[in-house]
């Protein structure tokens, strides 16, 4: 599988320039928009839930009596905008692309993995004002080298369910609004917008639906390793690189069996 | 045996049609796979060898299965049975253009589409400028196509997937785009791709064109192989087909004219016109090179002496391309009492090349001066290729060559 991505990467590369260059061409902004609307989010979030809902963050990890709500928000939606992000770019990447899917005969998921690599330089601006605000606030740490093999999982695992979802969309008409539907109440099944432990003293059904919820996985040890600059167990990251991996295959695998007609299916 | 760059064995493709749309995910829970479902076999059987190096064509009437196998060719569709296997890099000339982003520019749009269709970083940098030199937008490469027409879309994509160096190209009826200029261009390049020893795949309705450029012909009809063998003598049987089934199928050519009272006190009143077989028969069409008659009917209604009839023949593009008179072939009707008359043309060795053409009826006096009858559009028959040859221009004239050495003793 591996050796297939690679062999096709001239191509994946074309895909991602044609993103890149025609994404924000025709505003004066340009990139600029990409960080607006997660910073907004963050602005607004912040202050409904810190002011509002009095929703506490744990304490920062250079400083125990010092908290920053904001910072733990969006150490939690960069991992989630990197996972919805994927999700939704993939999906819609072999529609998008149908016209020249009927017409030419490549590998169908280059496109699909093209628009993620642009999704992925989102991300990593993303990151950057999150390593900011951080620094900012002087809450740095060795920990945080283990964001690098933590987000690479998140990508991996949001990547394979991306494979199946993009495959599933051009099949069937409902997968796209499903998926918006899901995504919407699984934001709120993931310790984004409170920290775990408010979860933990309620309904014991509503702890456990968000404990099995892959992104909590993701989000929690990003936090820990972020913003609380602890190193989780020693199986943790990898445990979650083999998830992210397993998941990843087998999304590539199923993409490429349901993808044989995909000439006639768009 | 020749190297085969193609071969196809057995092919069949069968198409689902669903009577009953059952594509979202709620219809296929509640009510699990779409049971009425109607096969249809776009291909039955096919069997090609196409040598390496030959020009192949494929034609066939809309819906014979062409395109199909085109597409199976490029491997856009499975056969649902049956093998093909391809030796060399395929290029398809499918739909020209079919993956430039209209935001992009000419350039960039070259980029994608070079590594789309499997060009190397390197191979497309060193036929960049080839490319844009071939499609002669120079002075337009760095505008996003989106602002291009889609003659300048089309020379682009063209361009393009001619120069990825295929070993093999398919080409689906996109040679009629462009000007006569682009298209010539077009046809150069291909004929160079031949003498190269690239094998070439073509589909097309222009029969000419494919006369001019093939080794080999294969006609497909509903999906199956009907012949298979040298280009002329298959696109004749193809025509000769063609042409029965429409005479079978539609009228045949011939006018009555309805005249006002005022035309009937006339001396003399065209009535009737038809297009005959030279036995007589009634015909629908002409052929390029067959004799055939058309009949003019018009009553007298004095004596009148030998008047003077023109038939006149317009092309459908405007021009007038010739008339007949029977004064010209000194053909006098003599002196013809008040009657009914009909008068029987024929037109020898039909030098109509094939196109639609229409029918004037004029009629004068014997001096050829006074106007007795005048009927506009008459008629409008259309003339066919019988050979296959569609020659350029509106008609042919008999011509002898005769070959020489110059610098003989």
């Amino acid at each position: 599988m591996l050796a297939t991505i690679y062999q096709q990467r001239a191509l994946v590369r074309a895909f991602a320039a044609r993103d890149i260059s025609t994404r924000y061409r025709t505003s004066s902004l340009g990139w600029a928009w990409s960080l607006v609307q997660p910073l907004v989010a963050l602005l607004v979030y912040a202050a409904v839930f810190s002011l509002v809902f009095k929703i506490q963050a744990p304490p920062l990890g250079a400083d125990a009596d010092r908290t920053s709500f904001a910072a733990f928000l969006f150490t939690g939606m960069v991992t989630w905008n990197l996972f919805s992000g994927l999700l939704l770019q993939s999906m819609g990447s072999l529609k998008s692309n149908g016209e020249l899917l009927r017409k030419v005969h490549f590998p169908a998921w280059t496109p699909v993995l093209g628009t993620s690599l642009v999704q992925l330089i989102q991300v990593a601006l993303e990151v950057l004002v999150l390593i900011g605000m951080f620094a900012f606030q002087r809450n740095i740490g060795i920990s945080w080298i283990l964001m690098i093999p933590i987000l690479l999982a998140t990508a991996l695992f949001a990547q394979g369910v991306g494979f199946i979802l993009s495959i599933a969309n051009a099949r069937f008409g409902d997968v796209q609004y499903i998926v918006t539907v899901s995504l919407g109440a699984l934001y709120f099944l993931t310790p984004v917008l409170y920290p775990m432990s408010l979860v933990e003293n309620t309904a014991s059904w509503l702890a456990w639906i968000v404990k099995l919820n892959p992104m909590t996985w993701f989000v929690t040890a990003m936090h820990e390793t972020m913003y609380s600059l602890q190193f989780p167990d020693w199986w943790v990251v990898p445990a979650l690189l083999v998830f992210g991996a397993v998941t990843f295959t087998v999304g590539f695998k199923i993409f490429q069996r349901w993808s044989e007609d995909i000439g006639e299916i768009l | 045996m020749t190297q085969l760059a193609i071969h196809a064995e057995d092919i069949s493709k069968r198409f689902v049609r669903f009577t009953d749309q059952r594509n979202t995910l709620k219809e296929r829970l509640v009510r699990g796979r779409a049971k009425k479902s109607q096969d249809f076999w776009a291909l039955k059987n096919v069997t090609l060898e196409i040598p390496k190096g030959s020009v192949y064509g494929l034609i066939g009437h809309n819906g014979s299965g062409k395109s199909t196998m085109l597409k199976i060719m490029s491997g856009i569709y499975r056969p649902t049975s049956g093998t093909i296997t391809t030796h060399g890099r395929l290029a398809a000339l499918i739909e020209l253009g079919a993956g430039f982003h209209p935001d992009m520019t000419g350039r960039e749009n070259i980029k994608l589409n070079g590594s789309i269709l499997g060009l190397t970083k390197k191979e497309i940098t060193d036929a960049t400028d080839e490319i844009i030199d071939f499609s002669g937008l120079k002075d337009f490469i760095d505008d996003p196509v989106k602002h291009y027409s889609s003659g300048m879309y089309v020379r682009l994509g063209f361009a393009v997937a001619v120069h990825m160096r295929p070993e093999i190209l398919l080409v689906d009826e996109v040679l009629a785009v462009g000007d006569e200029e682009f298209q010539r261009k077009c046809f150069d390049h291909l004929s160079a791709l031949r003498k190269a020893g690239k094998t070439i795949v073509v589909v097309s309705h222009g029969l000419g064109q494919l006369e001019g450029l093939c080794d080999e012909v294969t006609w497909l009809d509903h999906g199956e192989v009907q012949r298979t063998g040298p280009t002329t003598q298959i696109i004749n049987a193809y025509l000769e087909r063609v042409n029965t089934e429409e005479s079978a199928r539609s009228r045949q050519v011939a006018a009555t004219r309805t005249t006002t009272a005022e035309q009937d006190k006339n001396e003399l009143v065209v009535t009737q016109a038809q297009i005959l077989g030279s036995a007589g028969e009634p015909l629908n069409h002409t052929e390029t090179g067959k004799t055939f008659a058309i009949k003019v009917n018009f009553t007298t209604n004095q004596e009148l002496l030998g008047p003077n009839l023109r038939i006149a023949f317009q092309h459908e593009t405007g021009p007038l391309v010739t008339m007949v008179s029977n004064h010209r072939v000194h053909a006098d009707f003599g002196v013809l009492p008040a009657n009914e008359y009909a008068v029987t043309t024929k037109i020898l060795d039909n030098p109509l090349l094939p196109g639609r053409y229409r029918v004037h009826i004029d009629v004068f006096d014997y001096t050829g001066t006074r106007t007795l009858d005048t009927w506009n559009e008459v008629l409008e028959f259309p003339v066919r290729s019988a050979s296959g040859e569609i020659g350029q221009g509106f008609v042919t004239i008999p011509a002898t060559f005769e070959i020489a050495p110059t610098n003989a003793p």
